[in-house]
């Protein structure tokens, strides 16, 4: 990042991880839920009290689940998933440019 | 963990929804003399970790799920105002791209995931420190028992919004036991997760612990 290599931080190596957790995300997020079934508490507790799930009436994505359109589940689950954290990524860097350097803290705790 | 639309009565929403712009623009105006721009990407770059984490879900034998929130560890590692930004980052993308968590329920989302569980993980992670001192096994139980109340709580009180609907006046009597007993089980993976990701970083890499650098008020 910039000077002092001690108090800069390095994202290249969380990066890394978290790039690998979106590449076996399938194995969890498609495959395994697939063949468990994918039922949350929530879902329990909802359907206790006989809760409608209004998503997909009022779905105003086509990247709805994770999925892209015209796309194996599996591969629009990592491609979803990069999408989303690029979006992240972006709207962090932006704030970046809008910030000043934090130079003097208060120490107090 | 993720709300949908259609579960949550018009009450519930205006009120969760208050909760959540009050907090979050008090956060904001805390987090603003933390961001940095170091920071900023550092919280940034949680989000998108903890946004790839929560797409692992974790199916169990008998059909339930789990996936990780990340809330806890936000917050310790963060401090609850940027662990608060980190984590509505998080929700903002799922529900707005995804959908994943309804747009009526975003303020209840919000105040589960970005508000309870990032508050208690920090706050019980705190004191623990405070009272037991500075040990790994200190702040390995401490990271434990923050994620795990952390999650128990969010889940207590994602039953009590979904239980509070007028259509079924005994709603919370149902909603909460099931999220509670649920999310005290699943929350061992989520307290574990926590533990082990806290007590990598401070031994491994503490320049990321904000909150240990007394970065954080």
């Amino acid at each position: 990042m910039k000077s002092s290599k001690d108090s800069s931080l390095s994202f290249r190596k969380p990066m890394v991880l978290v790039l690998a957790l979106v590449a076996v995300s399938p194995v969890f997020g498609v495959v395994l839920a697939d063949m468990v079934g994918y039922h949350e508490p929530l879902d329990v507790a909802a359907e206790q009290l006989g809760l409608k799930d209004l998503t997909d009436v009022t779905n105003w994505t086509p990247f709805l689940d994770y999925t892209m359109p015209g796309l194996p589940q599996e591969i629009g689950y990592v491609i979803a998933g990069l999408l989303g954290i690029g979006i992240i990524l972006a709207i962090g860097f932006l704030l970046r440019r809008l910030v000043k350097p934090v130079e003097t803290k208060k120490s107090n705790t | 963990m993720h709300i949908p639309d259609g579960f949550l009565d018009i009450l519930t929403v205006v009120i969760t929804y208050t909760i959540f712009v009050v907090y979050g623009v008090y956060a904001l105006k805390k987090a603003r003399t933390e961001l940095g721009a170091e920071h900023t990407v550092l919280t940034s770059v949680l989000s998108a970790g903890i946004f790839a984490a929560q797409m692992l879900n974790w199916p169990l034998p008998g059909g339930t799920s789990l996936h990780f929130v990340g809330g806890a560890v936000a917050g310790i590692i963060l401090g609850p105002w940027l662990g608060f930004l980190s984590l509505f980052l998080v929700l903002l993308i799922q529900c707005l791209i995804f959908h994943d968590g309804g747009i009526t329920a975003l303020g209840a989302n919000a105040l589960n995931m970005a508000i309870i569980s990032v508050l208690v993980g920090f706050f019980v992670y705190r004191m623990l420190v405070k009272a037991f001192g500075t040990g790994n096994s200190v702040k390995f139980t401490g990271a434990f028992l923050g994620g795990w109340l952390g999650i128990v709580l969010a889940g207590a009180a994602c039953g009590l919004e979904i239980g509070f609907s007028p259509a079924f006046p005994y709603g919370v009597a149902i909603t909460v036991p099931v999220m509670v007993a649920w999310h005290a089980l699943l929350g061992i993976v989520e307290g574990m997760i926590t533990a082990f990701t806290i007590l990598y970083l401070i031994n491994k890499a503490p320049k990321y612990m904000l909150s240990e650098k007394g970065v954080i008020v």
